[in-house]
């Protein structure tokens, strides 16, 4: 087809040209988000009611955004670990159950005495940890394609779920398939604003920790060198094997940390809801914060909102929680289409090549 | 157990078939270079136009056709962001999956758990059903199944046979020394997606219309991941897909069965078979072959004149 049109790789993008991009390609999206919105039946007038007013100004909205906000912190951590090294982790609502069942494994069994909620905790990293590890090895030792496993084993997660809680985990005073609410003791604290507790500082401390690891570290160095060029990575003698290892497990150790917090944090009790589309919300907001750790509880804030407001238009509208997913798939959609316009140039020769 | 023989296998086309055509599907996408990790959600969003269509009061023959052409609406935008705009793969697929789950939520949510009469078996003379064994295989499935055989034949013919086909399988390997040769490159690609949409929307139409016959979330259940890996397995090659759409679809048939026998394993351990299955598969497949020299050279990768 265009024969005059040639496209060039950029070598190196200005920063003015990256922000300009990434802002049109924020705008665009929105827009068709709001547009979907109308479609699916929202009146127009209250867009901004329930968009921006009931989720970011009001007291009990903010307090359920930044209850939300929490576990997709950590969940975009998990994304932002493995795509820095191109694993394309999408299992992790998987990791994020099998953390959330070891936590409430811990709970439910009374393990660790008067540690118990940092056991709790620990558990649940450990388990998401553990739900990576296969993919990991499959991939790094075999060359088995990531995509495929981290995606399949979180089903296999979520079947074990629903096995647990219409079983050995089920709780057997009601029908619903829950696990008996946790004691006292193995809830994280509240801070008295609405379900808001001290997950949220976990998963700060996450972000700074990661954040410091990235930056001022040699191990991080070497991973995003590793991720942005391997054969280089290698050639200068970093264990790139390792460093992705580490790197991936750690990601899984946040997912199933994630898992933790809903658990102990703001249900108290394991459901079958438990990591309902967290992948997704992880991946994106990975994706806008560009795996910068410092980015995602930014980002991760007003995609919490977008989660809380469709909530309130499911219930007002009737709108489809499938509307949710739509937009998440419009915005990643949006973003890797206009990253040609920071990744080429485009020239148009004046006359037909000969 | 002939009993039970009989129904395993005659239930077997109706798994093996939809995993087929979504395999034949990506097979294009893949040998013209492109990673369309999109199946799950445009499968879903096939099932739920063609059970729309056929709740409208269709034939079961509009219902596929409908869902087919639904298949290609929905990966237009991630045809335009890959070729167009050379958007990166992978995260453009992910999106396609999300906007296919999520439209097929949303807009089927009126249609949804309502039974229809869809696509049946082709009416054979009962005592030719009624054979042991083979009765049922050969006698009580209907036409989408010999379709699917069909089009893994034609498919092999199209691609290994003709000029396209080369052209096509040159691009995927190749595509600097396919623009040189004066291919276009983009063209084929685009053909190849539209191609494949097509053939992955008939893969979900046919999970709805012929077999639940109503559509319900979340009823692609993976198949379209189990497809990804089917055509790893398959090693590219639309034929042997078929061997790899009797086996996995063999043991996804394997599990209504078993129930039915009073097996005493935990249903939702059961269900997990095909998952762990799959998985084995390409660990199976990655131990025999030291290198994948099947996999087309330029696999998920953009290509711009310059990088030649």
């Amino acid at each position: 087809m265009f024969e005059r049109v040639t496209l060039e790789r950029r070598a190196d993008t200005s920063a003015l040209r990256s922000v300009i991009v990434y802002v049109i390609a924020l705008m665009v999206a929105t827009a068709l988000s709001l547009g979907v919105m109308i479609a699916a039946g929202v009146p127009t007038g209250a867009l901004f009611e329930e968009l921006v007013v009931q989720v970011f100004l009001s007291e009990a909205g903010l307090a359920r955004t930044v209850t939300m906000a929490t576990p997709m912190i950590l969940a975009a951590l998990a994304a932002a670990l493995c795509l820095r090294l191109k694993f394309w982790n999408i299992g992790i609502e998987g990791q994020l159950i099998m953390g959330a069942i070891l936590a409430t494994a811990v709970a439910l069994y009374d393990i660790g005495g008067p540690a118990r909620l940092p056991v709790m905790l620990a558990a649940s990293a450990l388990g998401g940890a553990l739900w990576v590890a296969a993919p990991a090895i499959l991939k790094l030792r075999f060359g088995v394609s990531e995509v495929i496993v981290t995606l399949l084993l979180s089903n296999v997660a979520f079947l074990f779920l629903q096995h647990l809680l219409f079983g050995p985990f089920g709780d057997t005073s009601h029908n619903f398939p829950t696990s008996p609410v946790f004691d006292e003791t193995e809830k994280l604290a509240r801070f008295g604003y609405g379900d808001t507790n001290t997950g949220l500082i976990i998963a700060l401390v996450a972000v700074a920790a990661i954040a410091l690891v990235t930056h001022r570290m040699r191990f991080g160095f070497a991973a995003r060198f590793a991720g942005d060029n391997v054969r280089a990575a290698e050639a200068l003698g970093f264990n790139t094997g390792r460093i992705m290892l580490i790197s991936i497990l750690a990601g899984g150790a946040m997912a199933g940390l994630a898992g933790g917090v809903i658990v102990a944090g703001t249900e108290h009790r394991l459901t079958q809801v438990v990591g309902l589309h967290m992948t997704f919300n992880g991946i994106i907001i990975a994706a806008l914060a560009r795996n910068a750790p410092l980015m995602i509880p930014i980002v991760s804030f007003f995609i919490a909102g977008l989660s809380v407001a469709s909530a309130s238009l499911k219930v007002f509208y009737g709108v489809s929680e499938g509307i949710v997913l739509i937009i998440q798939g419009i915005i990643l959609m949006t973003l890797v289409t206009f990253q040609f316009a920071t990744t080429y140039r485009v020239t148009i020769a004046r006359q037909r090549p000969t | 157990m002939i009993e039970f023989l009989t129904a395993w296998l005659g239930s077997l086309p109706g798994f093996m078939t939809p995993l087929l055509l979504a395999s034949l599907g990506l097979l294009f996408c893949e040998r013209a270079g492109v990673l369309n990790l999109g199946v799950e959600g445009v499968m879903a969003f096939s099932a739920m136009t063609g059970a729309i269509t056929a709740l409208a009061g269709y034939g079961p023959g509009a219902a596929m056709a409908l869902g087919a052409l639904a298949g290609l609406a929905v990966s237009i935008p991630f045809v335009i962001a890959v070729i167009v705009f050379r958007a990166p793969q992978i995260p453009a697929g992910l999106a396609l999956v999300a906007i296919g789950l999520g439209a097929s939520e949303a807009m089927g949510r009126d249609a949804a758990h309502k039974p229809f009469l869809g696509l049946q078996p082709i009416p054979w003379p009962e005592w030719l059903t009624d054979l042991p064994i083979i009765g049922r295989l050969l006698f009580e499935q209907d036409w989408m199944v010999i379709l699917s055989l069909l089009l893994a034949i034609v498919a092999t013919w199209g691609l290994f046979r003709t000029r396209h086909g080369l052209r096509l399988r040159a691009i995927g390997e190749d595509p600097a020394t396919a623009d040189a040769a004066g291919v276009d490159v983009q063209l084929y690609q685009f053909g190849a997606l539209m191609i494949g949409a097509l053939l992955i929307g008939l893969a979900g139409a046919y999970l709805s219309v012929a077999g639940s016959q109503i559509w319900t979330e979340g009823m692609v259940a993976g198949r379209g991941w189990i497809s990804l890996a089917l055509v790893v397995f398959a090693q590219w090659m639309p034929v042997r897909a078929i061997f790899g759409a009797v086996l996995f679809g063999g043991a996804e048939a394997l599990i209504p069965r078993l129930q039915a026998q009073g097996l005493e394993v935990p249903v939702y351990f059961l269900s997990m078979t095909p998952y762990l299955l799959t998985i084995g598969a390409l660990l199976l497949i990655s131990l025999s072959m030291r290198t994948s020299q099947a996999e087309p050279g330029f696999l998920g990768r953009a290509y711009t004149r310059q990088d030649r």
